[in-house]
């Protein structure tokens, strides 16, 4: 299978004052493409700070790691800010949606900053949002909606730009079991259709959905790259 | 690729508008600020060509004149007025005064037939008409003619005319003054000019509608009966030599008076020059005020969108996950302070407006502002939107993503 993300001893140290403290302590791990994996530890092992950079929302402080074939860990800010808005889809454990806009306009963002007209967002946008069951609340306030159907409203957002991998922190933490089970059903839908999903979870119940189980514990993987 | 500035005028606009009242709050200072350079401007503005237009009504720019001067209390008892021989000497003196008006004053009572009206009349020359630019309606001015004769003859301002004779034609009818009669030769023209005070009535003018002229000579030697001119005025060539005209009346004067300043002389163009400098010295003062309180606004703005932006510090976590680069969030911030300081100063150009048109009505003088005016206001307005933007701008690009979004 082709190999989407590649990561080669990538240290992460956090500099506070003088001491100086690793969250990742050089990981080596491989995801194929279409792969459904879930990351699981224990918290402060470090495995929010491997998704913030796999994300591109952070940099390892050592290390390699490609997605697609890019060297993302050579890139510039700017560079970053595109792969982030074009090749990953995040999904948070707190929804994350901006409240003074519908949802629609939610869905919309990555969009309007990748440069779409305001007609292909509207388009693109309504389409998303009818595959995840929303297509009849597209003027609705993120408020005026419940926590299954905001996460589904942020799975849109996360898919609308067609990224190559989706990230999913903790995505049911804040659903209770029935609309966690729907999320997890989006998901395996989602990976059915050849989406590539990395999903954060410290719920075993939760991780079984995926196909892979990556275990992370005091900034090393502890179960190998398995595949 | 960028997000478009239409796109960021319309997130700011959106944001302005789902916290409208905030947004009209933080804009106060703004509004007021701009109003206050709109109203001052065109205030001074207006009050300038109020005073310039008064100069003009009353003979223009190159108009002297010179009249005693009560503030001077003369220790040696020089004469306070010029003999006619006097007159003649100070005329062959200054060649170059285009036109020369000796004149005499009283207060009197004016009769026809059972109707009496008090008011001044003036013993004047020809070049009266000349200097103050006011000639006669109907009928004629005094003439040279009628000085060498000493003739009983009287020229009436409109209202006299009205007391004493109504619509009747006025012209060939006789007065009765000091026991003397006149025959009415001319009536002037009415004057009028909208007055800038609504307390004393419509037209700032209706003194003069209200004088009457009589020959110099006649008011002499049959009037006062005594040789004693208590002011004269002169026409320069123009307004440029207008002032040295006049420091050369001042000279010839202070010579014949033993260097006691007896007489004032002052020319319409040093007096314009002083209210316009005066004038000036206003409008910076209150200009300076005006845009401090633009400042004031502004770093109020400042402020008030650093608050908002630690406030927004997820929704800017947001909006960096999903693909904004720093220059997007930067433009974005910039672009709303501008937003609601042009909203601002648009609101300020519009009380500014209301509030002209009310001082307007209430001093009678008519105020607009002009272009220029308004472009200044608001690009003041928008200048200052954009100076308190770019810090509160600044730190929202600069947030760690990761932090901004885990913040509560």
């Amino acid at each position: 299978m082709k190999e989407i993300i590649t990561v080669q001893a990538l240290e992460k140290i956090y500099k506070m004052g003088k001491v100086s403290v690793p969250a990742l302590k050089g990981i080596d791990v491989t995801i194929n493409k279409g792969e459904f994996v879930a990351i699981m530890g224990p918290s402060g092992s470090g495995k929010s700070t491997l998704m913030h950079i796999l994300g591109c929302l952070d940099t390892a402080t050592n290390g390699i790691y490609s997605l697609n074939y890019h060297k993302v860990s050579e890139m510039k800010k700017h560079k970053l800010a595109m792969i982030r808005n074009k090749q990953i889809g995040f999904v948070f454990q707190t929804f994350n949606l901006l409240p003074h806009l519908n949802i629609q306009k939610n869905v919309e963002l990555p969009l309007m900053y990748a440069g779409f007209s305001a007609k292909q967002r509207s388009q693109k946008a309504k389409k998303v949002l009818a595959e995840v069951g929303l297509g009849d609340r597209l003027r609705h306030k993120p408020s005026e909606l419940s926590g299954g159907q905001r996460q589904r409203v942020a799975i849109a957002r996360a898919i609308v730009n067609e990224p190559s991998i989706i990230l999913a922190d903790e995505p049911t933490g804040n659903l209770d079991t029935n609309s966690g089970n729907d999320i997890l059903s989006i998901f395996t839908e989602l990976h059915a259709k050849g989406h590539t999903i990395i999903m954060v979870t410290h719920d075993p119940v939760v991780a079984k959905k995926a196909n892979r189980i990556i275990k992370i514990v005091d900034g090393m993987i502890t179960n190998g790259n398995l595949t | 690729m960028a997000i478009s500035l239409k796109e960021n005028i319309s997130i700011g606009l959106s944001d302005f508008w789902s916290r409208k009242v905030r947004g009209f709050v933080t804009v106060l200072g703004i509004v007021l600020g701009t109003m206050s350079v709109i109203v001052v401007l065109s205030l001074m503005n207006g009050i300038n060509q109020q005073t310039i237009q008064w100069m003009m009504e009353r003979g223009g720019l190159s108009k002297i004149t010179v009249r005693r001067d009560w503030s001077f209390d003369n220790p040696n008892n020089e004469p306070r007025y010029f003999t006619w021989k006097e007159i003649n000497l100070i005329r062959s003196l200054v060649p170059e005064a285009e036109y020369f008006n000796p004149q005499l004053r009283e207060w009197v009572r004016y009769s026809y037939q059972d109707k009496d009206y008090l008011s001044s009349i003036y013993g004047v020359v020809p070049d009266f008409t000349q200097i103050e630019e006011w000639d006669v309606e109907e009928g004629r001015f005094i003439s040279a003619f009628d000085i060498d004769q000493a003739n009983d003859v009287v020229v009436i301002g409109t209202e006299i005319k009205q007391e004493l004779l109504g619509n009747k034609d006025a012209i060939g009818e006789l007065i009765t003054v000091h026991n003397r009669r006149l025959r009415i030769i001319g009536i002037m023209k009415h004057r009028f000019m909208k007055s800038n005070d609504a307390f004393r009535g419509e037209n700032a003018l209706s003194y003069l509608n209200r004088r009457a002229f009589i020959p110099l000579s006649t008011m002499i030697k049959k009037g006062t009966g005594e040789d004693e001119i208590t002011s004269f005025t002169v026409k320069a060539k123009d307004a440029d030599s207008a002032p040295a005209l006049g420091n050369k009346l001042e000279d010839i004067i202070l010579n014949l008076r033993h260097g006691e300043p007896v007489f004032s002389v002052e020319t319409a163009k040093e007096n314009a020059e002083q209210i316009a400098k005066n004038q000036k010295n206003f409008q910076v003062i209150f200009f300076v005020v005006s845009i401090i309180s633009l400042l004031v606004g502004g770093i109020v703005i400042a402020n008030i969108m650093l608050a908002s932006i630690q406030e927004r510090t997820r929704e800017i976590g947001i909006r960096i996950a999903v693909g904004a680069r720093r220059m997007d969030i930067f433009f974005q911030f910039l672009a709303q302070t501008i937003i609601i300081t042009a909203i601002g100063g648009m609101f300020g150009i519009l009380t500014g407006l209301s509030i002209l048109t009310f001082i307007s009505n209430y001093i009678g003088i008519e105020l607009i502002a002009s272009i220029s005016v308004i472009m200044i206001a608001l690009a003041v307005s928008v200048g200052v939107g954009f100076v308190a933007g770019i810090i509160p701008a600044v730190t929202a690009s600069k947030l760690n993503p990761v932090e901004a979004l885990r913040y509560e």
